[in-house]
């Protein structure tokens, strides 16, 4: 069906760059989503991809078509907004039908078959005669994706579709909209600034940041093998804990420790792409990346014989399932997730232990990943990180 | 980076620009440079014109009636602007003030938005008349002789006040809006804080309605320099002795009873330049106080 | 006194723990007592020409001279009738109409193009439409009575309607408004394909109807109270408007050959059309005219 392919694709505005000059591939049938910090240019690429920006340059091509300077309504895409845009005067069926019966493609009896199609799907049928006003904020957003799907589109386009609804919906919605993803398995592009709903959503995620991708891969490898430390901060929460140390020997040195690296005797590899290239060298700095919940008490792990390291306790967050602590190691602030109910206190020092599987290194100055352990730790410790969860 | 610019047609755009800028030019730009031009010949009906340089200006330097009728409008601008200020000001802080009611009582205010000048003035004409007015009587009664056909000072007050009572509503509209923007957590602190009363409104509610109060000064002496013609026109015709002749009635009785369209187009021009310093002012206003989000 | 009242009101209240009552009855009856007062002086002098209408003469010497009398409609008549105030009230109309209508539409044409069009110079068109708010009719009527001689519009429906369909602040409203619009809403649009006529009729003025209703209710006002330039332009009986209409009565008042209740019965009807409709459309026109403060 519908393959979508960017090349080098760029965005200015004025003289702020956008999109810097992006290569993606998008496959047919996949749920992708777009995350990143507000102004990375997520929304900027859909945008692009439904042709309500004209590119400044590279392509976009749509099943071997080049689409880039392609009229939106000729590129057969439908597009889901966070407002939900839909036309307060018109009732939520004449919303539907309002566009279809603009392109004049379709014929009368096709509209109202595809509109009890799509309601029937969406559970909107008692919505249909009612206006946006009379609606709740989730039904509105029903609506406006009944607007998309009646359509048939080569794709959608959904533009941080539930960031005005409250906590509780937007989990339900997600849900109702990854099952609708299976149904129907349209190509789905799907832009937000919650990395959670990224990770649940997305069959893969793109991280941007500044106009360019950080990264594209399946959810659990960007949790597992970030390939640079703003991917490593972005996705997880709380965000993985940085500790600048020197490599000495295959161990990471800090002012306030020393860690042994799992397999680093023989030059440490990036494990995720096992490239090889970004090696590191005895005596290189770099920033050890670790993330809260691979740190835990020393004392809740009495068998794993890791070497400890010490953490000053200064605040004490209980989350309920978990207590987080932020801690200062050496100089170096840092959250750790502690079990419930640890009697730990503000100013407390605790030894704390980690998984020798989770550890990464990224270089201080370009960001880029320089090892991660997993590729090289022991199975037991796999194990024993997987029971720590 | 949304945009709302979804069409792109030069055509289109044109076409829908065309009427509004036709009757633009040839209805206010074109006749605004007629005035330019004609100011500085001598014409009138029925006679070839006769460029005469800047002598109408001249004329005008040196004329005492047209000093008397720039002071003149002064002043006036200065009572009506102060006078409808204060008055709706007022007004507005009690309606803010009642919870009953408060519907009634503000259309019961803003109404004379829609009164026609020349009605409101043919009823004070009524009202305050020097034999026959409602009013006379009580008046007179405090000792004051009711005679403004021949009193200057008089009359400049019947007009003034006639003027002030027809540009409430207007302002009323703008200072209720004003002021329940100003948030409820403001008036609440206020008053834990014991600020009651008209304290509050000089304290909290006016220093946050500035930018609409200086809106409002440069609309009102907009209206009190150019929409109080008729009020002047039914209600004194400029006189007596010209106690009540502003500058439109003076540019009106130049143009259209001594037919001195070279002079009439020279005070156009003046007026012209009060405009434009008034809609100046306003603007650079408008901006110093944007940021109290008026 | 009223405070003694008040308090032991409360007190009462207090007692019977009605708090509730308390809460609601929180205003304060000095606050009503003065509204109530200023808004007897606001509508006062108006009650009195409505009572005045209704009488043989307009001759009032006491309080009572102020109930309504019993010649409502025989006033009413003669100044329809007889004083062709039929006539002005239905030249007023039709002028007044002509305006809102002509200029709502031309004003949504413009402004559409403004908003929705992305071609070059669109700001500075803009800038030019709005820069004729420096340009009033007392700035122009002398320099635009000669072009409408030179055009032969003078005395015609024509000389009193066209020159005012330009609007800058009609166009500055709705492109406000316009920009109010979400831009998702504008670009479900384009993504739909909708034309631009399409995405006017069916998109744009549904959604804009509060404040195509108000700004039609400040044209309407504007136009039909509407006094210097019909009194220029306007020389024949047949083609005259209301307001001017007035004017008439006042002088044939002053001469002593009519009632004063006649002026006022005329005065009343010149007054209805648009203190109607402003009470009727009260509410979009608040909210209109708290978009153009903006």
């Amino acid at each position: 069906m519908t393959t979508v392919t960017l090349h080098n694709l760029r965005k200015e505005f004025d003289d702020v760059v956008a999109v810097n000059g992006i290569d993606l591939e998008i496959v047919d049938g996949e749920f992708l989503v777009i995350v990143g910090p507000s102004g990375c240019g997520k929304s900027t690429t859909l945008r692009l991809l439904a042709g309500l920006e004209d590119a400044t340059d590279g392509e976009i091509v749509m099943d071997g078509r080049d689409v880039t300077a392609v009229e939106p309504k000729d590129r057969n895409v439908a597009m889901v907004f966070q407002n939900y845009a839909l036309y307060p005067h018109m009732t939520g069926r004449r919303n539907i039908t309002f566009g279809m019966k603009s392109s004049g493609d379709f014929t009368d009896e096709e509209i109202d078959r595809r509109v009890e199609e799509a309601a029937e799907t969406l559970d909107i049928a008692d919505l249909l005669d009612r206006k946006p006003q009379a609606m709740s904020g989730g039904e509105r957003q029903r609506v406006a994706l009944g607007r998309a799907i009646v359509r048939d589109p080569d794709a959608f386009l959904m533009d941080e579709p539930l960031s005005n609804l409250d906590a509780k919906l937007r989990i339900q919605m997600r849900a109702e909209l990854a099952q609708l993803h299976t149904s129907l398995g349209t190509t789905t592009v799907y832009v937000t600034h919650d990395q959670t709903e990224a990770m649940t959503l997305g069959e893969r995620v793109v991280v941007m940041n500044d106009g360019r991708i950080m990264q594209v891969d399946e959810p659990q490898t960007l949790y597992d093998f970030p390939a640079n430390r703003f991917v490593a901060e972005f996705i997880g929460d709380p965000a993985m804990n940085m500790l600048p140390v020197d490599i000495e020997n295959g161990t990471a040195v800090h002012d306030a420790f020393t860690i042994q690296l799992p397999n680093a005797d023989g030059g440490v590899r990036n494990g995720a792409k096992e490239s090889g290239d970004a090696s590191i060298r005895d005596g290189q700095r770099a920033v050890l990346g670790v993330r809260p919940e691979d740190l835990y008490m020393a004392t809740d792990r009495p068998n794993t014989g890791d070497e400890t390291l010490n953490a000053t306790v200064n605040v004490t967050e209980p989350l309920g399932d978990s207590l987080l602590l932020h801690c200062s190691i050496g100089e170096t602030p840092c959250k750790i997730q502690a079990k419930a109910r640890s009697e730990i206190r503000p100013d407390d020092t605790v030894s704390i232990a980690y998984d020798p599987a989770r550890l990464h290194l990224f270089d201080p100055e370009s960001g880029d990943a320089l090892y991660h352990s997993e590729s090289y730790a022991s199975s037991e410790s796999a194990a024993a990180a997987a029971d720590h969860g | 980076m949304s945009t709302r610019e979804i069409f792109d047609s030069r055509i289109e755009s044109g076409l829908l620009l065309l009427p509004t800028l036709l009757v633009t030019v040839v209805f206010l730009y074109y006749p605004t440079a007629l005035a330019f031009r004609t100011s500085f010949f001598d014409s009138s009906f029925g006679r070839a014109e006769v460029f005469v340089g800047l002598e109408n200006y001249v004329e005008l330097l040196t004329s005492s009636g047209y000093h008397q009728s720039i002071i003149i409008s002064v002043v006036f601008a200065a009572v009506v602007v102060v006078g409808v200020v204060v008055v709706s000001l007022y007004l507005t802080f009690l309606i803010h003030e009642v919870d009953t009611g408060q519907g009634l009582y503000l259309i019961s205010v803003i109404w004379p938005y829609a009164l026609p000048p020349a009605v409101g003035a043919l009823v004070f004409l009524f009202i305050t008349h020097p034999t026959l007015g409602v009013l006379t009587g009580p008046i007179e009664s405090l000792g004051v002789e009711v005679d403004w056909f021949n009193n200057g000072s008089q009359a400049f007050v019947v007009v003034a006040l006639a003027a002030i009572w027809k540009q409430i509503g207007y302002n009323v509209i703008f200072m209720i809006a004003a002021m329940n923007n100003v948030p409820d957590t403001l008036t609440e602190t206020a008053e834990l804080d014991g600020v009651g009363g008209l304290r509050r409104l000089v304290s909290v509610y006016i220093p946050i309605m500035t930018p609409t109060i200086f809106f409002l000064v440069i609309i009102n002496t907009i209206y009190a320099f150019f929409g109080t013609f008729a009020f002047v026109d039914l209600l004194t015709s400029g006189g007596p002795s010209n106690a009540t002749n502003i500058l439109i009635f003076n540019l009106y009785q130049e143009g259209f009873s001594f037919f001195n369209f070279g002079i009439a187009s020279a005070k156009s021009v003046v007026l012209f330049v009060i405009v434009g310093v008034l809609m100046f002012v306003q603007f650079q206003i408008t901006d110093k106080y944007s940021y109290y989000g008026g | 006194m009223v405070g003694v009242l008040q308090y032991a009101k409360q007190r009462v209240d207090a007692l019977r723990g009605n708090y509730e009552t308390q809460r609601i009855h929180e205003d304060d009856l000095g606050t009503h007592f003065q509204l109530l007062l200023l808004v007897v002086a606001v509508v006062f002098p108006i009650a009195v020409a409505l009572a005045v209408s209704t009488k043989q003469s307009g001759v009032v010497t006491s309080v009572v001279d102020l109930l309504p009398g019993g010649y409502a409609v025989e006033n009413y008549r003669e100044v329809l009738v007889d004083y062709q105030f039929g006539r002005f009230m239905w030249n007023s109309l039709a002028m007044s109409v002509v305006i809102v209508v002509g200029k709502l539409i031309i004003s949504v044409f413009a402004a559409m193009a403004i908003v929705y069009y992305r071609v070059p110079y669109k700001d500075l068109v803009f800038l030019f439409i709005l820069f004729t708010l420096l340009l009033p009719v007392p700035v122009r009527f002398i320099p635009l009575f000669q072009l409408m001689n030179d055009l032969g519009w003078s005395n015609t429906i024509l000389a009193i309607t066209v020159p005012y369909l330009a609007s800058a602040t009609t166009v500055f409203i709705l492109r406000q408004h316009f920009l109010s619009i979400p831009t998702s809403i504008v670009e479900t649009a384009k993504l739909d394909g909708v034309g631009p006529l399409k995405f006017m009729l069916f998109v744009l003025l549904p959604m804009s109807k509060g404040v195509l209703v108000g700004v039609s209710i400040i044209m309407f006002v504007y136009a039909w109270n509407q006094y210097l330039w019909p009194l220029i332009i306007i020389d024949s009986e047949a083609n005259q408007v209301a307001q001017v209409g007035l004017q008439l009565l006042q002088g044939d008042v002053q001469g002593g050959q009519l009632s004063w209740s006649l002026v006022m019965a005329g005065s009343t009807l010149t007054l209805l059309p648009p203190l109607l409709l402003m009470i009727v459309f009260r509410k979009p026109l608040l909210e209109t005219f708290s978009i153009q403060q903006k």
